[in-house]
């Protein structure tokens, strides 16, 4: 039977005073805006603690386009930190939304964020502890509608038996017609087998029942997905779009935290998509096409946004802020509004080819902590490979002006295991930043050297679906240690300092990006063995993932490291971001030559294929720099 | 910005609900965050990172709730205290609700070094399984109220609450069987201040052992030979403590309202 949607805070106000940071679960923060009489009501989660996932955009997004609709309420819920979940689990006290205090299982829809790879387990933790079904195929007509969206949907098969329809792209407008479909068709009181059968009718929306998972002499073990015979749903899932972005309300923000946060302030997302054509990332194509804001409107949300909120700090959100065509303009107009009130601006990060140290002492109220740039590798053949148009010189420039200005510190982001490196661009690595504390050493008077540091910073590369290196397989994790060896013997300066990120992690989100409906028992094993919170270092043990692994008679190494066949069928090719096969394999080939392309923002259509097949374009407010 | 030109509002608020949970840090930056939305004239410091000029009383513990907690803001204009008071109760979630504001001198003591004088009520219901005898309760809070200090374990570090500098009575009255209310006046200094929970836990562990047979004294000898774990000891199933006055006191020893009546 459902639970009844009720108030059970009282359940939990007792374990309040024993468990870590009790503000994660107090609700009744500044500026919620869910109902409490409703007919139709959708819980939206984020899959990890509250402070982690508070910040997130899309959810404020659709949290405000839900409650905005007419007899639908729309709450969130975060997952427990194990000292409360195992409080919880120990009382009997099932997952509670935040705002309403109520079961999550009372709720019609359960709305699943899906951020990154590496929350997997955290979804079946979520189900667990509202006491649902982990399996789609085990869910009654009692059971939410589980639902998923967000920035990593773009191979859902590992996940794919967890949920019962994937949202593809952008939300806004989406995920009202699917709660509407829902709540017309829970008021049929149609079986829950049909009422999904609908939702596939609606363009983006990815049921996995209704899929068979097909093989062929090579693609075992992770198979391809095509729709079952008779069952209507589309080959292909394109995602969805908002086309007109900047008709979309660029204040999205609502809620106002109690607990400190990691990004605790105000966000404006002033533009939305990159066509830089790195060839790594998958954001770079799964956003596009690119659509800018204009100033006028940023800056009036800014001042909106601060008087309903009370914040101290805003960002100028997107995937690369400084490209906006209007970005100086925007952050001068800040500033002097901003002058004398102790407010700053912040951009999350510069491009090394774009970077202005104007523009760099208008955030952050003038602060000079560290500058971040991410340099991605160590030759400029390597940067060539990739596409990211940076050069040795963009470096030296822009270095170079920030130590004269008072910068003093820099970190310098960069990948290993890219395709086709090799030592040699290893040991570019360390003499980037050996050249960087050179030129510190140039510039900086003799007083202040002391202070100068450089850190590098080197994570693993994965290869992600729907990019020009979606083939390519992981760098086994042997040689991903030989050569962070290679690279901290190749520093020379004391003052640098390189950090790598953990190899193991690095093979599991490979494991997670890579794999097919068949790396589903896999994530049930894993959390079965303890396995979840494994974006958090101080939790994730490759141990329990490799004895899972075991279990289920998968080989980690293999399926993070197998190259796919260029022609050959993929586990993700059935949803799509709208780019055309064609394209990635030229920029493949194209990457092999170390043959650059251009921005599309910047020079002609580069035949990305996204505009022409999801009927979209880039908007762009002036020309671009 | 000149510094004599600045206006010191002092503003009482309550602390209570599940507001009461925060953090001290996360109350400074939610009430940061009210003063922001109310649209005060606040002033900001000078210097390399600059902030809002407010100073709040000394922090409560998370859990305590208080009906007299108090901020000065300084602002650069005069705003009438009453429509001061209504913008910040307009901004403000109701656990958090402003009660009174008023202007005080701009060059008086800060708050955390005026009120050195606080007085807490704690409810504490009884288990109701082994009811404790209020005798035997009374006789172990004089014996514990008249030891220097409690050492207690905060993390995994030893400290030692000084009682004889802090603690200025205790009493204890049993508002029916199974209901106990216990009122404490405590004074605070540079060196400290009395925290209710670790002398409740104290004193209710001495009374678990009271309870197996040990005489009060001697239960509360035992209690401070060692450093005490503050967690529930068996003998109360809730304990719900409030801050219900802070007040400074003046050299002849009276106490005086932090904001006085028509400031």
């Amino acid at each position: 039977m459902r639970p009844a949607y009720e108030d059970l805070f009282h359940l939990i106000e007792p374990l309040l005073p024993q468990v870590e940071k009790p503000s994660r679960y107090i609700d009744h923060e500044w500026g919620v805006l869910a109902k409490r009489e409703a007919r139709f009501r959708v819980c939206l989660m984020y899959p990890d603690t509250y402070e982690v996932g508070l910040p997130n955009q899309g959810i404020a997004i659709l949290y405000r386009v839900l409650n905005a609709q007419e007899g639908i309420s729309c709450e969130r819920g975060y997952l427990p930190w194990t000292d409360m979940a195992d409080k919880m689990r120990a009382a009997g006290v099932p997952l509670l939304s935040l705002e309403g205090a109520a079961p999550v299982r009372a709720f019609d829809v359960l709305g699943m964020h899906v951020p990154h790879e590496m929350a997997a387990t955290n979804y079946l933790e979520a189900f667990d502890l509202a006491g649902i079904p982990q399996l789609s195929a085990d869910r009654g007509e009692d059971d939410p509608i589980v639902i998923a969206g967000g920035p990593s949907v773009y191979n859902p098969e590992p996940l794919a038996p967890f949920i019962d329809a994937f949202l593809i792209g952008e939300g806004e407008e989406h995920i009202v017609e699917v709660c509407r479909e829902l709540e017309r068709s829970r008021d049929a009181r149609l079986p829950r087998r049909e009422r999904l059968a609908l939702l596939a009718r609606i363009p983006g929306t990815y049921v996995p029942a209704l899929y068979d998972v097909a093989f062929d002499a090579e693609t075992a073990p992770h198979g391809f997905a095509v729709p079952k015979e008779g069952s209507a749903a589309p080959g292909i899932v394109y995602k969805r779009v908002a086309a007109d972005f900047a008709a979309t309300d660029p204040l999205a923000q609502s809620v106002v935290p109690y607990a400190e946060l990691v990004h605790d302030r105000l966000s404006i997302e002033v533009l939305r998509g990159c066509a830089r054509g790195c060839r790594f990332c998958q954001a770079g194509i799964t956003y596009r096409p690119v659509r800018e804001r204009s100033a006028d409107q940023v800056v009036a949300a800014v001042a909106r946004g601060l008087e309903r909120t009370g914040y101290d700090e805003v960002s100028l959100t997107s995937l690369s802020t400084t490209d906006h065509s209007q970005c100086e303009r925007m952050l001068d107009r800040l500033n002097e509004r901003l002058a004398d009130t102790g407010i700053s601006v912040s951009i999350p990060s510069q491009r090394l080819d774009s970077f202005d140290v104007e523009m760099a002492e208008a955030v952050a109220g003038g602060k000079k902590g560290g500058l971040t740039f991410a340099v991605e590798a160590g030759s400029q053949r390597l940067r060539d490979v990739i596409n990211k148009n940076v050069t040795e010189e963009d470096l030296d420039r822009a270095m170079r002006a920030a130590f004269e200005a008072g910068w003093r510190r820099a970190k310098l982001y960069f990948m290993m295991g890219l395709p086709t490196e090799t030592d040699d661009d290893i040991r570019g690595i360390a003499r980037l930043a050996d050249h960087v504390i050179d030129l510190a050493q140039e510039v900086v008077p003799k007083s202040q050297r002391g202070s100068v540091s450089v850190s590098v910073s080197v994570s693993v590369f994965v290869p992600k679906a729907h990019t020009p290196f979606q083939w390519e397989g992981q760098l086994d994790r042997d040689e991903v240690k030989r050569r962070q060896q290679l690279l901290i013997h190749s520093v020379r300066h004391r003052n640098v300092r390189v950090h790598y990120h953990d190899a193991d992690v690095s093979l599991l989100e490979a494991v997670l990006s890579r794999g097919g409906r068949d790396i589903a028992p896999l994530i049930q094993e894993a959390w079965a063995r303890g396995a979840r919170f494994d974006a958090w270092t101080e939790h994730f043990d490759l141990g329990t993932w490799r004895a899972a692994a075991e279990a289920c008679g998968i080989d980690l190494d293999q399926v993070a490291c197998a190259p796919y066949r260029i022609g050959q069928r993929l586990p993700w090719e059935h949803t799509s971001p709208g780019v055309s096969q064609g394209y990635l394999e030229r920029e493949y080939r194209r990457a092999c030559d170390a043959q650059t392309t251009p921005d599309c923002t910047r020079a002609s259509c580069t035949g990305c294929g996204i505009c022409p097949t999801l009927g979209v374009e880039n908007k762009i407010m002036e020309v671009r720099r | 910005m000149n510094e004599e030109n600045l206006f010191r509002l002092r503003v009482e608020y309550v602390k209570q609900g599940r507001l009461r949970y925060l953090g001290h840090l996360e109350l400074i930056h939610t009430v940061e965050r009210i003063v922001r939305r109310a649209q005060l004239p606040y002033a900001v410091t000078q210097g390399f990172s600059p902030h809002m000029k407010i100073a709040f009383s000394s922090a409560l513990p998370v859990g305590t709730a208080s009906d007299c907690e108090w901020y000065d803001v300084f602002l650069t204009a005069y705003v009438p205290a009453p429509r001061a008071l209504e913008a910040l109760a307009a901004a403000s979630p109701a656990d958090l609700a402003p009660r009174r504001a008023g202007y005080v001198d701009r060059r008086a003591a800060a708050l955390t070094a005026a009120l050195t004088r606080a007085r807490y009520r704690a409810v504490l219901a009884l288990e109701e399984g082994a009811p404790s005898d209020e005798g035997r309760a009374r006789d172990a809070l004089v014996a514990l109220c008249a030891a220097d200090g409690i050492p207690y374990l905060r993390g995994k570090k030893t400290k030692t609450m000084s009682l004889a500098r802090t603690l200025v009575s205790a009493e204890l009255v049993a508002r029916d069987a199974l209901t106990w209310e216990l009122a404490l006046d405590t004074r605070s200094s540079a060196e400290g201040a009395l925290r209710p929970e670790v002398l409740i836990r104290a004193w209710e562990k001495a009374l678990a052992a009271a309870n197996g047979g040990a005489a009060p004294r001697d239960a509360v000898a035992a209690v401070l030979a060692e450093p005490l774990a503050v967690a529930p000891y068996g003998i109360f199933a809730h304990c719900e403590i409030a801050r219900i006055s802070q007040n400074i006191e003046d050299k002849r020893g009276i106490l005086v309202e932090p904001l006085p009546l028509g400031a």
